[in-house]
């Protein structure tokens, strides 16, 4: 029988493409919103040094992770960054009864790039549209993505959404409002404090009052459309003191 | 035209807008490259051919992240074009023609090289020793028979502009009525709780269009061909 070395290589490569994702089957698969990126992983990570369980983290915007939740996405754990997108999970009744929590909060502030404008008072009418002088300001889409709609919810209730309605440029997510300002291509805009903490290029002007918008809450639950036992123990984890300080070093709040 | 909403009617209209503009100026540059490319040997072909290739096989947020380098306001070429002609592609539409033309320009200038790869060169010569200066042998000989793969280059350039999503998002952002085409506003609302029904119309628009520009496409492919074959 001749097989070429040619063939036999395609083979073993084709074997091992096909049983890469059976040998990840054991994972705890999480999905959760982009924005806990950094301080989701060290808790993972601390986690997986004391359990010895294998955690898989897909991090995307919500709305992507929820519609994925619902077409049958094999997760076990999805963080939401808003309760609209888990409430919708939750609607379809995907999510284990009982195992819903509030996980960690955030807060919503103005930035800048590092080098230009100095700090912003943001109170009822303040000048936004002249802070802008003629640039646009950054931020998440305001009708869909939840950083963005806590944003037009606080500019509103300040009396200025009008004034810059028509000057937002809309950015698919909260990170790429975020590179917009790093980039110097928009003299401000609007994230979580997470965010601005994690970009060295910018730097927070101003604090939105924490009566301007909704209270930010990172919602977590265990989905029923997870093979893995141990959701229940990982979200426990999570919510501990000992996890909780992953969370707080990189801006996060708690919540009760 | 009641069919429409007003938000589908302006993601339409601009799509058509950008699309059309893009790939209009860069045809003259798309031709002229193609030219170059089939006729010339010049020192980095190889490497300018890369370029302009290049984005065919990039991600396409890779693409839209270099603009955004390059011709951002704070970027090399944008500082530049703000200072000396005052002119911002950031967050205008005219950005989204100008990512939506590097997304189409490969596809515009690989239609037009093959077309003209397939010419017989025997008739630029005899159009030569008939006493024709080379500007005359180009515009009456070569650019007619390359026609239709112009043709089909453009269509196809403009479907692929059509589609642009991943270059303008980075690049424009999503603004509604400026920088908002088509799969963007798909995008926006995909991301809304309950926004399938109008993402779902939107997609058939999409479809319609890109089909139609596909099937222009290999209509005038085939009549290349025939054409290429009559001589």
């Amino acid at each position: 029988m001749r097989v070429s070395r040619r063939r036999l290589g395609i083979f073993c490569v084709a074997c091992w493409l096909l049983a890469a994702p059976a040998a990840r089957a054991d994972d705890l698969l999480v999905f959760a919103a982009a924005s806990l990126t950094n301080a989701l992983d060290d808790a993972a990570h601390a986690f997986e040094a004391q359990s010895g369980d294998k955690i898989a983290i897909s991090y995307a915007s919500s709305s992507a992770l929820a519609k994925q939740i619902e077409n049958g996405a094999p997760a076990d754990i999805f963080i939401s960054a808003d309760l609209d997108w888990m409430d919708y999970v939750e609607k379809k009744g995907l999510v284990k009864s009982g195992t819903r929590a509030d996980l960690v909060g955030n807060k919503l502030v103005l930035i800048a790039p590092v080098l230009a404008q100095d700090s912003v008072t943001i109170a009822p009418g303040f000048p936004l549209a002249s802070l802008l002088v003629n640039g646009r300001l950054a931020m998440a889409d305001p009708d869909a993505v939840p950083a963005g709609k806590y944003g037009k919810a606080a500019l509103q209730k300040l009396g200025v959404w009008d004034s810059v309605a028509n000057r937002i440029a809309r950015a698919e997510d909260v990170r790429a409002a975020l590179r917009f300002v790093s980039r110097g291509e928009a003299p401000l805009g609007i994230v979580y404090q997470t965010d601005a903490a994690a970009e060295k290029l910018v730097k927070i002007v101003g604090y939105f009052p924490a009566g301007s918008y909704p209270p930010i809450i990172y919602p977590i639950a265990a989905l029923t459309a997870g093979p893995h036992r141990d959701a229940a123990t990982f979200i426990a984890y999570l919510r501990s003191p000992e996890a909780r300080q992953f969370f707080t070093r990189q801006g996060f709040s708690a919540v009760e | 035209m009641a069919f429409f909403t007003d938000i589908e009617r302006e993601a339409i209209w601009l799509s058509l807008k950008v699309s059309t503009v893009g790939v209009g100026v860069s045809l003259p540059f798309g031709v002229l490259l193609a030219v170059a490319f089939a006729r010339r040997d010049f020192p980095g072909k190889r490497l300018v051919e890369g370029m302009v290739y290049l984005p065919l096989v990039l991600p396409p947020v890779v693409t839209g992240y270099a603009l955004l380098l390059l011709l951002g306001r704070q970027g090399v070429i944008g500082a530049w074009l703000y200072e000396a002609f005052g002119i911002t592609l950031v967050f205008r539409w005219t950005g989204a023609a100008v990512a939506s033309a590097v997304m189409g320009f490969p596809l515009l200038v690989r239609a037009v090289r093959l077309s003209l790869d397939a010419i017989d060169r025997r008739l630029e010569r005899a159009a030569r020793t008939l006493g024709a200066g080379g500007a005359r042998v180009f515009f009456t000989i070569t650019l007619p028979l390359a026609l239709p793969g112009i043709l089909a280059g453009t269509i196809l350039s403009f479907g692929r502009s059509l589609g642009e999503f991943g270059a303008t998002i980075t690049f424009v952002s999503n603004i509604p009525g400026e920088t908002r085409t088509l799969p963007l506003a798909i995008f926006a609302y995909t991301q809304v709780p309950g926004g399938d029904a109008a993402a779902m119309r939107l997609v058939a628009i999409s479809v319609c269009l890109s089909l139609a520009a596909l099937v222009g496409s290999e209509w005038l492919n085939r009549r290349a061909a025939r054409r290429i074959d009559g001589f």
